[in-house]
């Protein structure tokens, strides 16, 4: 076990993180990058990416609760350091996407008050499962829903963004990249610390299975919200067949051109590449995945 | 803004208070403060400083010291990562974040410098040698950040703590060896971002809310006693001369008193 740990110390991430992918950015992105003028000026478009990045803020003030309330009930000192690191990079994704609410045009004295009136009601809750495991000091527990359930919800919302960012927001999409490569070294720390833990007790498996189902629901239950109630959906349309028309590459994301798909086929397309990846990434630790409800 | 105070090197101090915290609380400002003094180093040191053979007694007396560092930076890592959730608004938690890195970052170090003097179970030593004063510390500390006490948490932690592994870490770093010294100094700047925090926190509140202070008051009357029983136990280790203790113990204690906690 040491010597996989070893690949998740604070030296190896110093050299790899601050020191490597984060060399020359400011909040995630190019110096010289700002957010595209179109989404600026049109009011539908502006609105749909302060929505959508509260939705991300939450996620991450979730995950930074979560990472720095699993370092006490951590059962090593190397697990310990990890979550160490991990707490300083939701940290910075917070901090990065609350800079692009700001870049956006958000007034910092109108930040709390923009989270509350954007923020899903089911990411809430899908945060509330996760943070009550972490309440309890359950590490077990806490680390399937944060470092597999979440950052692996998270890793394929950030790739399928950053897919249909690249050409319309390079700033978005850079931001979204080093984020990525965060999120790759956080579950590789769940699947492969986990699954000698769940070995150690057998006996939690059940809860984290309800847990997963649970959590799992919510995600779906937000991803839903997401894409069929969208009023920029039909500005969104435009801009993406405008995009197309002018000869821009497509937003290939998982065999799929992103500028030709319906958001509902969206949603379908990225529930079930979460999904698939959940499962797994669960078997790989012991843990039977669990169908959840469809929303 | 942020961008071009540190592109012109500006001085944050000459901000408005608001724009100062979000200066200084910030990952970019963390980011930018130790890519100057961590770059090129590995596990706190650079790689072709070797230390000079030790004495076994002296290594002995080094091994228990570092053991000790290590209890302190696990009290330290544990206690900022509790407060993360305590902490009132966005700017504190991501710089308490940071904070959980540097104390990770210290942790790790001491323990590497544990393994490169041959001791070949860190965890087992730390366990053996650790001084009785300051684990009933850390165990104080721990239940302070537990109870959801946040200005007296953050007393213990950035105050008192952070004062006391200053003030022994910078001296032990003249007197150490070149490997120990450079891991030590390193960790001396973290301190010092660190106990600036706790402060402008501490003291802002304390400004806004007098009331605070009597209950401040009496962590301190029950933590002094703790903290100088470990300071001494730790000096004596190091090696400092009886009558530079008290020099020392002042150092630590003025840091206190500047916030009006004689």
């Amino acid at each position: 076990m040491s010597d996989f740990l070893s690949m998740y110390s604070v030296q190896h991430w110093l050299e790899s993180c601050p020191q490597g992918y984060l060399v020359g950015t400011d909040y995630g992105h190019r110096p010289s990058e700002s957010e595209p003028e179109l989404i600026l000026s049109d009011p539908l478009l502006r609105e749909q990416a302060l929505g959508t990045t509260v939705q991300l803020v939450v996620g991450e003030r979730c995950a930074l609760a979560a990472s720095s309330g699993l370092i006490n009930s951590a059962p090593d000192e190397a697990s310990k350091r990890f979550l160490a690191t991990q707490t300083l990079d939701e940290a910075r994704h917070v901090e990065i996407f609350t800079q692009r609410l700001f870049d956006l045009g958000l007034k910092k004295s109108e930040l709390e008050s923009a989270i509350q009136q954007y923020a899903n009601p089911n990411l809430m809750k899908f945060a509330e499962v996760l943070l009550e495991k972490v309440d309890r000091k359950d590490f077990v527990a806490g680390v399937v829903g944060q470092n597999v359930v979440l950052e692996g919800m998270a890793f394929s919302v950030f790739e399928m963004m950053y897919a249909g960012s690249q050409t319309l927001n390079p700033k978005f999409a850079h931001t979204l990249s080093g984020t990525i490569a965060d999120e790759r070294r956080h579950v590789g720390f769940g699947e492969n610390r986990i699954g000698s833990l769940i070995q150690e007790f057998p006996e939690k498996k059940p809860a984290i299975e309800r847990m997963q189902k649970e959590m799992s629901y919510y995600m779906l239950a937000t991803f839903a919200d997401s894409f069929r109630n969208n009023p920029a959906r039909e500005e969104l349309k435009k801009l993406r067949g405008s995009m197309s028309g002018y000869g821009a590459p497509k937003a290939e994301w998982h065999g799929a051109d992103l500028n030709e798909l319906e958001p509902e086929e969206m949603e379908r397309l990225l529930a079930d590449t979460v999904l698939k990846e959940f499962k797994i990434r669960l078997g790989r630790i012991g843990i039977e995945y669990q169908t959840p409800a469809r929303p | 803004m942020e961008r071009a105070i540190r592109d012109e090197a500006v001085d944050v101090h000459a901000l408005e208070p608001e724009a100062f915290l979000e200066e200084v609380h910030s990952f970019e400002f963390w980011f930018h403060s130790v890519q100057g003094y961590l770059a090129g180093q590995t596990f706190g040191h650079r790689p072709d400083v070797q230390g000079a053979p030790l004495a076994p007694h002296e290594r002995e007396r080094l091994v228990t010291v570092l053991c000790n560092y290590c209890v302190g930076e696990t009290a330290a890592l544990e206690g900022a990562s509790g407060l993360v959730s305590i902490a009132p608004n966005r700017l504190t938690k991501v710089f308490l974040a940071t904070q959980v890195a540097d104390e990770g970052r210290h942790l790790e170090v001491l323990l590497h410098r544990l393994g490169e003097l041959g001791v070949p179970s860190p965890e087992t030593e730390i366990e053996r040698r650790a001084s009785r004063s300051l684990l009933h510390f850390k165990r104080r500390l721990l239940e302070l950040v537990q109870s959801r006490d946040w200005e007296a948490a953050i007393f213990a932690q950035n105050v008192i703590l952070e004062a006391m592994e200053f003030t022994v870490f910078q001296s032990h770093a003249r007197t150490a060896d070149l490997v120990t010294r450079e891991v030590l100094q390193g960790i001396v700047k973290d301190e010092r971002r660190h106990i600036g925090f706790g402060e402008n926190e501490l003291g802002r509140r304390l400004q806004a809310s007098p009331h605070i202070r009597a209950r401040i008051g009496e962590v301190k009357k029950e933590l002094d006693h703790w903290v100088l029983e470990s300071f001494e136990e730790t000096l004596r280790e190091i090696g400092v001369p009886n009558e530079e203790r008290p020099e020392l113990g002042r150092n630590y204690l003025e840091v206190v008193a500047r916030l009006g906690f004689a």
